[in-house]
């Protein structure tokens, strides 16, 4: 049977790329370009959101020196990227080696540990988390059937952060199918190499698992630090960024300042801000985890 | 050739795509017609389930009254809902008909240009059932931007069970109150509680307090400071003295009980070991409901051991404006007619936005004995006491964080009254200044 041959009816010329990608071009210029560039000159005015904003060049970035507000903005971020980041790189790395195992109904059980992930922190979320951590919730009953006196998790700073950290954590599902992946592509005669060789589980895995996953790792470890260093839904759905500014990150306050206090011009400077202390924490990360990276050529 | 169609193709593509997620004109004005065209309109508030149902309620009253004049309901709860309205006016894509908060002219229409100007529209929006004392709380240089719904205050509203349970009567001097505390507080129970949270009700009744002692205004309606940092030192003293007696809850455990949840979502409060609130007498209806029917009764209006009376506050509770960019200005006019001023939609919302300026309104639910519950009790309490009238400043977002700081402080125990009074003293003096500019 003779083979049908189909033609493109317009042909390929130089130009065809350019239609092809023309709307992720217009895309980016319209979603990505112009709100960086137009953020960073309302960055230099005083503007309300609503009226023409007046230009007082860098007094945003001036003011930010004397903002409490935003320093204990800046503390309670940096001091949850930290708490979060690490964690959840942990429990996602275990999760996905033991969900790597060929065992019966794996699938059911990836899916399952994928769930949290979806739900995000919407109203369902910040209600359970009221009836397991408000004071009579379910976490201090297990407490007090345990002999343990009762957390004030939504009244003192340090359990609200870990109590935002704790709804994040738990939400590892991203983190996890990424490892996932990349666990699924390592053969497996390496470990079972390893293992006729008399080595042991733990001995593999950190010998011959681990330095096979140090992209992706990478990877998640800049992904999940973004991520924190924006964090604003958490926070704001669950504990209104306090008490006393302890879980206030920069996110609420951009919010703040935005649509609250009607102060646009500041809260594009912050937005600045965070771009530049998210910059600067990748490249810290990108030159501390330099020499155990593979580069791909 | 094929060339070039391409090339025009590409840009066609960027140009009709830009063209689509270009920002429109917000600041265009449709201006009257003089006829009510069929039409669609978009009109918000927020409030509790009592007014969503009776709002709900009106607006099909509306549909049938006017068959052609859709209207499609936004609505929700107070958090969150300025946020969600400055979003709108910012991006112009606000609703046509919007009920507004009194401090919001000021900062979305510092020059009466931020609305509609209602004085435009009087062909369908009738406002001779109006004093002219009430329709200037929303004339802002020279425009009028808003009409006001009800004239409201703050009152004092109990749970008959709570305190019965006591055999106590509810107070009715600021010392009585205190004393209640330890009553209450033997069974580890509370007369009142104070919401801290957006609505900055524990500010609001110390400042009532100091008010009363003093005669001076917390701040005047062209947005000066009248207290000293003396007075709001006691202020917050008066607040701590509070929570010491246990008349109140403290932050910290207001926060681990109920989490971010408002006071009338708290089980304290469901139970009744929390006995009373201060609300609005507009807006008393969502506590109303989550007691059993008649459990919730107003009480009298504090005063000082030597009979003082006064500081207390009352304000347009809510107001209805049209968005500056609506392309119905009469429809939405009249819609708002309808809101304000017609017999039957004033029997269907009742008093679950106050009770109403508009004397149509009032005059239409007092022929039908609606005029009654605890709105109007509250309007009569603060008919008969000398009331101030809060300014709009007062209420601004940035100035209820000053206040929640400055309690929060003082209740966790993280600086004295004086250090915050002068913190709170010195950022309202620095951001008055820069709002007023």
């Amino acid at each position: 049977m003779k083979k049908k041959a189909y033609r493109n009816p317009v042909g390929v010329s130089r130009y065809t790329g350019l239609l092809l990608v023309s709307p992720f071009i217009a895309g980016f210029l319209v979603f990505t370009l112009y709100p960086f560039i137009s953020s960073f000159l309302l960055g230099l005015t005083d503007y309300d959101g609503i009226h023409q904003p007046d230009f007082i060049g860098l007094e945003n970035y001036r003011y930010m020196l004397d903002n409490d507000d935003l320093h204990a903005a800046v503390k309670a971020t940096l001091t949850y990227m930290v708490i979060l980041v690490p964690l959840k790189l942990v429990i996602s790395l275990l999760t996905a080696v033991l969900l790597n195992k060929e065992l019966k109904g794996i699938g059911v059980y990836r899916t399952i540990f994928y769930i949290p992930s979806i739900l995000g922190s919407n109203l369902a979320i910040v209600i359970m988390w009221q009836f397991l951590f408000t004071s009579g919730g379910l976490v201090n009953q297990l407490l007090s059937a345990a002999g343990l006196p009762d957390v004030s998790w939504y009244g003192s700073g340090a359990h609200s952060m870990l109590m935002i950290v704790l709804l994040r954590l738990w939400e590892f599902g991203s983190a996890m199918i990424l490892f996932l992946n990349a666990l699924r592509d390592i053969p497996r005669e390496y470990s079972e190499a390893a293992k006729v060789d008399g080595c042991g589980d733990v001995r593999c895995f950190f010998r011959i698992t681990l330095p096979l996953l140090k992209n992706v790792l990478f990877l998640n470890l800049i992904l999940q630090t973004i991520s924190a260093l924006q964090e604003f839904n958490a926070p704001y759905m669950i504990t209104g960024g306090g008490p006393m500014r302890s879980t206030y990150t920069i996110g609420m306050l951009i919010y703040n300042e935005m649509f609250r206090y009607h102060d646009a011009g500041y809260a594009n400077a912050v937005s600045w801000l965070l771009f530049a202390i998210a910059t600067v924490i990748v490249l810290i990360l990108y030159r501390v985890t330099g020499k155990g990276r593979e580069e791909y050529t | 050739m094929k060339n070039i169609i391409k090339k025009l193709a590409a840009l066609g593509c960027c140009a009709i795509t830009l063209y689509a997620c270009g920002g429109r004109k917000s600041n265009t004005v449709t201006l009257p017609d003089g006829q009510l065209d069929p039409c669609t309109l978009r009109f918000s508030w927020w409030g509790g389930d009592d007014r969503h149902a009776a709002t709900l309620e009106a607006i099909k009253q509306w549909e049938q009254l006017h068959p052609g004049i859709h209207i499609t309901p936004e609505y929700g709860g107070w958090d969150g809902w300025t946020e969600k309205v400055s979003a709108q006016l910012s991006g112009g894509t606000a609703p046509d008909v919007m009920q507004i908060n009194y401090d919001w002219l000021i900062n979305m229409s510092p020059d009466g240009e931020g609305f509609y100007d209602l004085d435009e529209l009087k062909g369908f929006l009738d406002l001779t059932g109006y004093d002219e004392d009430v329709l200037s709380f929303g004339r802002i240089g020279g425009h009028l931007n808003a009409v006001t719904v009800s004239v409201s205050g703050r009152g004092l509203f109990y749970n008959s069970g709570s305190y019965s349970r006591f055999g106590q009567e509810y107070p009715s001097t600021w010392s009585e109150l205190i004393e209640l505390g330890g009553i209450f507080g033997k069974e580890d129970m509370y007369p009142i509680d104070l919401d801290t949270q957006s609505g900055g009700t524990a500010w609001y009744f110390a400042v009532v307090y100091i008010q009363q002692k003093t005669g001076r205004t917390f701040i005047t309606m062209d947005g000066e400071l009248g207290f000293t940092p003396e007075d709001i030192e006691a202020a917050l003293e008066f607040y701590k003295e509070l929570e010491d007696c246990h008349v109140i809850r403290g932050v910290k455990q207001h926060t681990d009980q109920d989490g971010n949840s408002a006071l009338y979502q708290s089980p304290e409060f469901i139970s009744g070991r929390v006995g009373g609130v201060l609300e609005w007498g507009s807006s008393v209806g969502k506590y109303e409901m989550v007691l059993p029917e008649g459990a919730l009764q107003a009480g009298p209006l504090l005063t000082g051991d030597n009979g003082e009376q006064g500081g207390w506050m009352i304000k347009p509770s809510l107001m209805y404006a049209v968005s500056l960019g609506t392309g119905h200005p009469d429809e939405a006019a009249a819609f708002m007619d309808f809101m304000l001023n017609d017999a039957e939609c004033a029997q269907i919302l009742g008093t679950t936005r106050g009770i109403p300026s508009s004397r149509y309104a009032a005059e239409s639910l007092e022929s039908s004995g609606k005029l009654t519950g605890l709105a109007q009790e509250n309007a009569e309490m603060l008919g008969s006491t000398e009331t101030v009238t809060i300014s709009p400043y007062m209420e601004l977002s940035r100035m209820k964080e000053y206040y929640n700081e400055a309690i929060e402080k003082v209740s966790y125990g993280k600086a004295g009254t004086r250090e915050a009074a002068q913190e709170m003293y010195d950022a309202i003096e620095t951001y008055l200044e820069k709002i007023k500019k």
